[in-house]
């Protein structure tokens, strides 16, 4: 297929921006017109997929709609029917089948969340807080002038900042951010482990349609989409998900688990993972981590588990081979191929280095944000299989060590062999060492699609 | 042989319902009503009964053919649906319901037509065969082994690994000592009910993501 073109599909899309910090802004719409004119202001500013040929921009907009924004937009009923099921009900009625009970239930959601009020998200990136300042005064100044939206609730995320410099560590420790697919047509630095493995072992990008709407995906179908086809073409849907982390919770458990497993502290810490705390992957190197591998875009994502049934290196129930099982189903793959999800995202709250007190209750944690053209197909099925239940890999009802809701209840099984820094190990009683505050379903339409929003042509007929 | 997979019998039954006219509510209907009151847990009369892996009672009111030029065209009768993944062989399958819920299968099949009732175990065979199809083709998610061997099987996998995660530092001796009482309970454990050794789960649909 031919190059898509960047300058219709928003640039948080096509790119993960790697900028230190982020706002997300969520918007309520009061009145139809008003906010149909907040959004065709907005147009001018969203940031595209263009190529930064003279650089990064300081900051960056984007902007997405839950489906009752699309409402409060008066989109036409015609139109707004055909939207996906699980778009249309949005997250909150989805807990059932996503596992979104007990502790992760809506009734622990943070305020916004529990209501339906959120009609529209707003996220600015920026390279530093003061253009980060800057970039959200202007979205302010625009809500006051039009009168098209209130903020009903900001969150402000950042990379993790160790020794003066942004990483991309998460708050329990670990490099995170390496497992984002290639897709056909979209410019990227593309890596080995990136796409789909192909029968020859190499890797390929995946079918556009399994991030934007109006391509083929990887069936050869165009994923369904709302009509009419100009609304939907060259968008996709965004999943928000506030994932609050019990660091203190997590430090304790692998202190009291890895003082019985002879790999000690550091080798637990990374099967449960997958990945050593600086991203070197087990797979590659189980005995300890190797920055020569992890800092090599060739190698870091450039593994499968074909060789490891057992799971004696990385376990089969280790958190990225759970989400990401790449060869270990068989059928060369064909069974993941349809359930990637692309991720953005930032961790949140304040970072506490290993050493330094932590609680769970202080507010921290990751915005976990995935595109994708099916959130049905993709996220919540990696979501409900991969994530809260094991059956495909065998491991019965077991879920996600590091993201399961497990109500204290959870079992992981870490696979060995006959060596003394090798050895099985089962930990028990796992606790939720991550908690969901919140989210739900967006929708990212192109650049036409927003112009057509804003002036109020999206005409279904 | 197409209705078996190893020990695993596919079993596909399709039963008319009586067509009546008279009768309020309808034969299909008072059939509907009936399963959608059913137990499915440990009280399920398959639960109850000996032998079902896994089944599932439809009633198929008609086939729509879908395409195109529209074509219209029926069955000649609604047909009760019995699909059951069981334990070889057939006729002790069959013979085991009759034994166990004879009063269950009555208040289903005593809609169809020519059911002569369970209380014979005999023509309830018979009945049930008349009715069977080949089922060619179906996916059946047990390792091979019966119903009494699957539920040993988990109750055994369950109970060594909450016997490993308790036990991961105690000193050989006493693990070994621990390990035998430990035995000599499970050995002497019966075998669970059907049904019961699930956890409880809100989603009915089984995986299906919509």
């Amino acid at each position: 297929m031919s190059k898509l073109n960047a300058t219709d599909i928003q640039g948080f899309v096509l790119r993960g921006y790697n900028m230190p910090v982020a706002r997300y802004l969520f918007l309520h719409f009061e009145d139809a017109t008003r906010a149909r004119s907040l959004v065709g202001r907005l147009l001018r500013k969203v940031t595209t997929g263009q190529r930064w040929d003279r650089g990064k921009p300081p900051n960056t907009l984007n902007i997405a709609f839950t489906h009752r924004g699309l409402v409060a937009l008066d989109l036409p009923d015609a139109a707004l029917l055909t939207f996906p099921v699980e778009f249309q009900q949005g997250m909150k009625k989805r807990a059932a089948i996503l596992g979104d009970t007990g502790l992760n239930s809506p009734d622990h959601w943070d305020e916004c969340w529990r209501t339906d009020q959120i009609h529209a998200w707003i996220g600015v990136n920026a390279q530093s807080p003061e253009a980060l300042d800057v970039g959200c005064a202007e979205v302010m100044a625009l809500l006051e002038e039009t009168g098209g939206a209130t903020a009903v609730a900001s969150q402000d995320a950042a990379a993790v900042v160790i020794d003066g410099k942004p990483t991309t560590r998460e708050h329990f420790g670990f490099t995170d951010g390496f497992g984002n697919p290639d897709y056909l047509g979209v410019e990227r630095k593309s890596q080995p482990g990136q796409g789909k493995l192909m029968p020859d072992g190499s890797w390929a990008p995946l079918a556009t349609g399994e991030l934007l709407l109006g391509y083929a995906d990887e069936a050869g179908e165009l994923p369904v989409a709302p009509v009419p086809h100009l609304l939907a073409s060259n968008g996709t849907f965004m999943v928000y998900r506030k994932l609050h982390q019990n660091l203190a919770t997590f430090r304790a458990y692998l202190e009291e688990h890895s003082a019985r497993y002879g790999g000690g502290k550091e080798k637990l810490a990374a099967k449960f993972i997958g990945r050593w705390r600086d991203g070197t992957p087990i797979e590659l190197s189980p005995d300890r981590p190797d920055p020569s591998i992890a800092q090599d875009p060739s190698r870091s994502t450039n593994f499968t588990f074909g060789a490891d049934p057992e799971g004696t290196r990385c376990p089969i129930g280790a958190h990225v081979r759970r989400v990401h099982p790449r060869d270990a189903f068989g059928f060369n793959s064909k069974l993941i191929d349809r359930r990637r999800i692309t991720r953005r995202g930032l961790p949140y709250g304040p970072f506490a280095a290993d050493g330094e007190a932590a609680t769970d209750q202080e507010d921290r944690g990751v915005i976990f944000m995935a595109l994708n053209a099916n959130i049905s197909r993709q996220f919540e099925f990696v979501q409900q299989q991969w994530i809260e239940y094991g059956n495909d890999a065998h491991l019965g009802n077991q879920k996600d060590m590091l993201m399961g809701n497990h109500g204290g209840r959870g079992r992981f099984v870490v696979q060995g062999d006959a060596t003394t820094t090798n050895p099985p190990f089962l930990c028990g009683n796992l606790p939720n060492f991550v908690e969901l505050r919140g989210g739900n379903y967006f929708f990212l339409p192109s650049i036409t699609a927003l112009g057509m929003i804003a002036m109020g042509l999206v005409d279904p007929r | 042989m197409p209705n078996k997979n190893g020990s695993v019998y596919g079993l596909t039954i399709l039963s008319p319902i009586i067509d009546d006219e008279s009768a309020t509510p309808s034969h299909d209907l008072q059939i509907r009503e009936y399963l959608a009151k059913l137990p499915t847990g440990e009280e399920s009369p398959f639960a109850l009964a000996p032998g079902t892996h896994l089944c599932r009672l439809v009633v198929m009111d008609d086939v729509i053919y879908v395409g195109a030029p529209a074509c219209e065209e029926h069955l000649h009768s609604k047909y009760l649906v019995f699909e059951s993944n069981c334990d070889d062989d057939l006729d002790s399958y069959l013979q085991g319901l009759a034994a166990s819920v004879p009063e269950r299968l009555d208040a289903i099949w005593s809609h169809c037509v020519g059911y002569p009732g369970a209380s014979n175990p005999q023509a309830f065979i018979d009945y049930m065969k008349a009715c069977q199809i080949e089922t060619t083709f179906y996916f059946a998610a047990v390792n091979d082994r019966s119903v009494t061997e699957t539920l040993s099987a988990l109750q055994t996998q369950r109970a060594v690994a909450d016997f490993i995660a308790c036990h991961q530092t105690v000193k050989p001796e006493q693990l070994q000592k621990e390990f035998t009482e430990f035995m000599a309970v499970l050995k002497a454990a019966s075998v669970p009910r059907p049904g019961g050794m699930a956890p409880r789960r809100d989603i009915k649909t089984g995986g299906r993501n919509e």
